[in-house]
């Protein structure tokens, strides 16, 4: 209200840049709150997480060791796939993939287990698909200079300039986390079995990406499809920049980059078309 | 003065389906077999308009379900309205359900910051605030302890803390503060009125009349999902007891067929009101020794006999109990929110004692007020307003005035010099 009335009261063009002005300044108050209130909430998520484990932050680098152990003796001692330097081939996957799926995993509950936030005036709902989003993400970066050390240092792969390409991918990855997360929280409001839908879906698409295999195991034909899969190709970029320390394929990275953001699109239309009824139903 | 706050014909419903489909097999399942299952609205809040302005202190009453929480929801923004709009000038401050607001794993340090942010500060600024918060909650053994582990008055207290501090222009505040203990509530009263000296403007709901009418500058009453009046307090309870009146009359016209109305008990003076779905038969006094007596000397012991009887099946019963003076003013009051929890057993027809060793009254004829209602107090079942009268005598005080009589003893401890000097 004040900066619409202090805008009209100077006509002229001074008027008009200092209320642009103005308007800026106040969006910027309230990005950078928000960007606050989101820096806080990760912290908080953080604490709550490793509240009264004693082995705390720890435990997120166990799952994911532990997996790969697994993976390891199954596909290099049972049946070798005879691939070369295959734990850090395996865990370059593994990492984006742990990320995407303890997120989907837990975007079900989101909202209905924050219930004491979304009940505070003023707070939008959409914030805790972030936060979710953002300190899985921060558990993966922890992780990341274990699996460079291992690269370098044991397997003496060098790491080349395109490794300067993993901040685009996680970019493209966040947004899609961040989509397909909010339809899902959305949607768990109403159906409350979608959560136990989404793990089954979770747990299929581990064999559909080739997390512990590689594309070029695929025939022809089905390559074509596994391309469509947004995280398949963000999973190979991954392998690509890190591992090999190549380019991604760029025309599949596009159109998964186009798919994660149709899935952001669709997930924040469908979350504000639903906003008003998400609280009176939690 | 400004509106700070103004609200155009909102409406509120709510959508109850029976056998909504909580899950997508349920929701298979029906559209398969072809079972629409039934949607019909409930209207929470229909048409409500008013607008507060800036440094008032608006209070909302009504009944149980009358759509009170439901308005506080939608001013405070947590919940929209289904038509109409609300329109806000200022930051919105709210300490609506108790159980609601934090986390239990954290402490209420913790929770005090995510609090503060919520409410658009700065960890700075919240860091800045935290002693004075702590200090006014009076929670600091207890501030580094999980919120789980607080009593519901320490959550209160943390909670109102929390909400006054952090300077909201409007601060909305649903009927919680009856949890607190009454040293805190004194204390939370205090500081409304400070907020409301400041400029500040108080929106809340209580049952209380006596905390509406100290407080409020205008009150809102609702019935059923509708404003029935704004204005100033004194006519709102008014019109507050007046509903409680007719939705009485109602019951009884439900219960009974038609409006009949009872023989006031003979040889009696005074009101009756209820639906008598469960009646006060009698009520006699005794002293001490059992006997029974119409008035008793100033500090005497008197024992209070309430013969009842249930005419409908009612499941449980709650007791009232005033001593009022023949000006109407409150001596006393208590009640006893469900028989069955205090006396573990209701029988059809019964006798109530309450004994009260000392009754240390003035002398002057009092009343005893006696109503029975329904757990829930929507309406009275049976009501005695001045029928049961009692003398208190004895040899009257000098100079005394006032309602209770103590014992005093009077001595001095003056220093050995007379002022006049010898």
């Amino acid at each position: 209200m004040a900066i619409k009335a202090d805008g009209l009261a100077g006509v002229g063009k001074t008027g008009y840049l200092s209320l642009i002005f103005r308007g800026f300044r106040y969006y910027r108050g309230f990005l950078s709150h928000q960007l606050d209130l989101l820096w806080h909430l990760v912290k908080r998520d953080f604490t709550l997480r490793y509240k009264g484990s004693v082995l705390g932050i720890l435990w997120s680098l166990l799952l994911p060791l532990a997996q790969l152990l697994v993976l390891v003796f199954l596909f290099q001692r049972v049946i070798p796939l005879g691939i070369d330097a295959y734990p850090a081939f395996v865990f370059t996957a593994l990492l984006p993939w742990t990320w995407f799926s303890s997120c989907l995993n837990s975007a079900g509950s989101l909202f209905l287990s924050n219930r004491d936030l979304i009940k505070k005036p003023g707070f939008p709902p959409c914030i805790l698909v972030g936060v979710n989003t953002l300190s899985n993400l921060l558990l993966f970066l922890v992780v990341l200079p274990v699996l460079v050390i291992m690269i370098v240092a044991f397997y003496g792969k060098p790491l080349t300039p395109y490794f300067l390409l993993l901040p685009l991918l996680l970019v493209v990855n966040v947004v899609l986390i961040w989509g397909v997360s909010l339809f899902v929280a959305t949607l768990n409001v109403f159906y409350r079995d979608i959560q136990y839908i989404v793990s089954v879906f979770v747990m299929l698409l581990f064999y559909l990406t080739p997390v512990f295999y590689s594309t070029s195991a695929i025939t022809e034909g089905y390559r074509f499809l596994y391309n469509l899969n947004p995280v398949a190709v963000l999973i190979q970029s991954y392998r690509a920049v890190i591992f090999f320390g190549r380019a991604p394929e760029w025309g599949f990275l596009f159109i998964a980059s186009v798919l994660s953001l149709l899935s952001c699109v669709v997930g924040y239309v469908f979350y504000r078309k639903k906003l008003h009824e998400i609280v009176d139903y939690i | 003065m400004s509106k700070v706050l103004i609200l155009e014909s909102v409406s509120k419903s709510f959508s109850v389906q029976r056998n909504r489909p909580l899950t997508i097999r349920e929701l298979l399942v029906q559209s398969l077999l072809g079972r629409e299952s039934k949607k019909h609205t409930v209207w929470a809040l229909r048409d409500i308009s008013f607008s507060v302005r800036q440094g008032e202190v608006l209070g909302i009453i009504g009944h149980n379900g009358a759509g009170k929480s439901t308005l506080l929801r939608l001013i405070s923004g947590v919940s929209y309205p289904t038509r109409g709009c609300i329109k806000r000038f200022g930051r919105i401050g709210s300490l609506l359900e108790l159980g609601t607001g934090f986390h239990p794993d954290m402490t209420g340090r913790e929770n005090l910051l995510t609090a503060g942010i919520l409410n658009g500060l700065t960890s700075r600024q919240v860091k800045m605030l935290e002693e004075e918060i702590v200090e006014f909650s009076e929670l600091r053994e207890f501030i580094d302890q999980p919120v789980r582990t607080y009593s519901s008055g320490m959550y209160l207290r943390l909670a109102f803390s929390v909400a006054i501090h952090f300077d909201p222009d409007i601060l909305v505040v649903d009927e919680v503060l009856a949890v607190g203990d009454l040293r805190f509530q004194q204390k939370c009263l205090e500081r409304f009125r400070a907020f409301k000296n400041a400029g500040k403007t108080l929106v809340f709901t209580s049952h209380s009349i006596d905390q509406v009418k100290n407080l409020c500058d205008e009150v809102v009453v609702l019935e059923e999902g509708r404003m029935v009046m704004k204005g100033d307090p004194q006519n709102a309870i008014d019109c507050y007891n007046e509903l409680m009146r007719e939705r009485t009359e109602r019951q009884k016209a439900r219960v009974f067929g038609k409006v009949e109305e009872q023989a006031v008990l003979a040889g009696k003076r005074g009101k009756r009101l209820g639906t008598h779905e469960a009646v006060i038969t009698d009520v006699c006094f005794y002293d001490t020794r059992g006997r029974a007596i119409s008035g008793l000397g100033s500090g005497e012991g008197l024992t209070v006999e309430l013969k009842y009887r249930i005419v409908k099946p009612v499941g449980d019963l709650a007791l009232i109990l005033g001593i009022y003076d023949e000006g109407n003013t409150k001596c006393f009051e208590t009640h006893i929110p469900s028989f069955r929890e205090t006396f573990g057993f209701l029988g059809k027809q019964g006798s109530i004692f309450c004994s009260i060793p000392e009754l240390p009254l003035l002398p002057g004829r009092y009343y005893l007020n006696l109503g029975l209602y329904p757990p829930d107090w929507n309406y009275v079942y049976d009501y005695h307003w001045q029928m049961h009268g009692i003398d208190v005598v004895g040899k009257r005080l000098p100079h005394a005035s006032g309602i209770v009589s103590l014992n005093l003893v009077w001595s001095a401890c003056n220093g050995n010099e007379d002022v006049a000097g010898r």
